[in-house]
């Protein structure tokens, strides 16, 4: 590391705390777009980012969809990877070793299609000192009834709850769905079910498609929206659950959707975010939590702000 | 272990366009100089960041399978890309500290649009480089370039890095559609009868006499680039030759059939669909043969395992085809 970068690092304005679990900035990598770690070594300085989230962990390993799986749309893009990833076995195995070394904070994204197959995944992880915490997707459908854990206030509860019992040195982040009705619902269940962060938010349900051959263009047919096009439906919904439930019950949230500037990252933690993920950007700029969080800190510095936890939360609302 | 400890194989920074030609219609080529550089193998690509925020994207023309149609607008075409587009590296010269990089794109989408109007002078994000490319040939092995289209660029890029090595008995075979399509220009008119000519010219001198083929015989021999193939085949006499090629997948059908026939060891660069070029948003997957599979094949990255692959790993291009 260089004398430079290690300055940049120890900005105490950037310092940010998540139910406990400081981070050296309010910038995280958001699931699914940075892989397990290595992928990104050579442009991406992991010891001025503030956490890194991986790529899904289920139980057993999972192939993933028929290509195509992603389209690039207006702003964005859409995808349907179907939660490809190596399993929780040779995530122990052949990643682990990866995370221990890196100069960050580690988050593990867990995915399950049974309520055991969570549970089982948190247990074996919640073993590993090198991760920060466990954040959970519950945007997948439950085998048992078909469906996603994420919009029965119900079944998330029962969820979080059972993860909650073998979580116990790891903090617990779900990350919601906003494929709901009342996404304000999902958040207090989450939290009834003891999380103890809640990232929001995952993708949009869209599809794409081709006029000319008359096909869907994901082999999946539909996928996840996300990139910039979600910005202004993520900002409102950081902005409703920090309102309506968040702020009253002292829980963390960690804002994304779109994010790829300062800017957006500011507005995000006006909203009530305490950090904010980038995610499909990422695709862009794989240096950009990093740029972003230099230009936060300057922006900090000529606002005369002490410390960027001031700013969650902030947005000045009409009387 | 941490990457950190180990030299970057992979740069993201500003490059500086310092050449633009367009050999055809349809393609034009970039150089462009770039600071940091790693050391880069033919097959390997780079990862374009086509358009910036805030401008407007030219005009695009919409794509058929008859050819371009007039140039039309609706908000979808002319939108700003938002990912990074792959392209193969054409050429690359310098090394680390000062590297020139070329890549020759063909007008097809909002992407490519803007790479067919930059100027010399003109910035260019660029990552790279990228992927995993061929393995050089020992030297006194023939080896066979065999490019279609847009997949001739690699093709160029290996013949430089052969000819630099002093490798003998090299051959290129390249094909297209039809002469507005050849992404590179000829000095002379390539021999009709698919006789290898020094016909190409390149920055730098064509290092190797070339066979040009087109479909509709605007330009060079009338047919595929295993038609030219087969009369360099007939005329030279190649024992235990290796083939590299990259186009179309139903050019790499042909050529995966045809080596495999010919006990030809192979290796082709495949294209696919990315999000980001790097391994992480697991788009551009392929299947390549794994035994110890249940179903004997697994789900490779063309970005990162690829993309380029030995022939009988590659389930859709060899095995496809054979049936």
């Amino acid at each position: 590391m260089s004398a430079k970068s290690a300055e940049k690092e120890t900005d105490p304005r950037l310092t940010v705390s998540l139910a406990g679990v400081k981070l050296r900035t309010p910038l995280l990598t958001a699931s699914g777009t940075c892989g397990y770690g290595p992928e990104y070594a050579d442009v991406l300085d992991y010891s001025r980012l503030g956490g890194f989230t991986t790529k899904s962990v289920t139980l057993h390993e999972r192939p993933g969809n028929e290509p195509q799986r992603i389209v690039e749309v207006q702003a964005g893009i859409l995808n349907a990877i179907g939660l490809a990833n190596v399993g929780l076995q040779r995530f122990i195995a052949e990643k682990i070793p990866y995370i221990r070394e890196m100069p960050t904070r580690v988050f593990v994204n867990v995915a399950g299609y049974k309520q055991e197959d969570y549970v089982a995944v948190c247990e074996a992880l919640d073993e590993f000192d090198c991760l920060a915490g466990l954040e959970l997707n519950v945007s997948c459908p439950n085998v048992s009834d078909g469906l996603m854990f994420g919009t029965s206030p119900e079944l998330l509860r029962r969820l979080i709850e059972a993860v909650r019992k073998v979580v116990r040195r790891r903090l617990l982040i779900v990350k919601l769905s906003p494929n709901v009705t009342d996404i304000a619902a999902m958040a207090r269940a989450a939290i009834d079910g003891g999380a103890q962060v809640l990232s929001l938010i995952n993708t949009y349900v869209g599809m794409a498609i081709n006029a000319k051959t008359r096909r869907p263009l994901l082999a999946n047919v539909i996928g996840g929206l996300s990139g910039p096009a979600i910005k202004p439906l993520a900002l409102f919904n950081v902005h409703r659950v920090y309102r309506e439930v968040a702020q009253r019950n002292n829980i963390p949230l960690i804002g994304m959707g779109g994010a790829q500037s300062v800017t957006d990252v500011i507005e995000f933690m006006l909203a009530g975010a305490s950090a904010v993920g980038i995610g499909t950007a990422l695709f862009v700029d794989p240096a950009l939590p990093v740029k972003i969080a230099d230009a936060l800190g300057e922006y900090l510095h000529s606002n005369n702000i002490a410390s960027a936890s001031e700013l969650v939360g902030k947005l000045a609302l009409p009387q | 272990m941490p990457s950190t400890l180990l030299p970057k194989r992979v740069c993201a920074c500003d490059s500086a366009v310092i050449e633009v030609a367009h050999p055809c219609r349809d393609h034009v080529r970039v150089k462009v100089a770039v600071p940091g550089f790693p050391a880069s193998v033919p097959g390997q690509f780079v990862e374009l960041r086509c358009g910036q925020a805030g401008t407007n994207a030219p005009r695009e023309r919409c794509w058929t399978d008859h050819g371009p149609t007039e140039a039309f607008e609706t908000s979808w075409l002319t939108r700003e890309p938002y990912l990074r587009r792959p392209f193969s590296i054409a050429d690359r010269t310098g090394d680390e500290q000062g590297a020139q990089v070329e890549i020759i794109s063909r007008h097809i989408g909002p992407g490519t649009a803007f790479l067919d109007v930059l100027k010399v002078g003109d910035t260019l994000n660029l990552t790279g480089p990228l992927g995993h490319g061929f393995d050089l040939p020992s030297p006194n092995r023939s080896a066979i370039l065999v490019g279609g289209g847009v997949g001739i660029p690699p093709l160029l890029y290996m013949s430089r890095v052969l000819a630099a090595e002093k490798h003998r008995g090299a051959h290129l075979v390249l094909g297209a559609m039809s002469r507005d399509l050849f992404p590179v220009t000829c000095s002379e008119s390539p021999a009709e009868d698919g006789r290898p000519r020094r016909c190409l010219q390149l920055p730098g001198g064509a290092p190797y006499a070339a066979t040009v083929t087109t479909d509709d015989g605007t330009i060079g021999l009338r047919g595929r680039v295993t038609d030219g193939w087969q009369r360099l085949a007939d005329r030279e006499q190649l024992s235990d030759p290796i083939v590299y090629a990259c186009g179309p997948s139903a050019m790499l059908r042909g050529v995966a059939v045809l080596t495999r026939s010919l006990g030809w060891d192979c290796q082709l660069c495949i294209e696919r669909n990315m999000g980001c070029g790097m391994g992480t948003c697991l788009s551009c997957v392929t299947r390549v043969r794994d035994e110890s599979r249940p179903a004997g094949w697994r789900w490779a990255l063309a970005c990162s395992e690829g993309p380029v692959f030995d022939r009988d790993l590659l389930v859709e291009e060899w095995d496809h085809a054979a049936r």
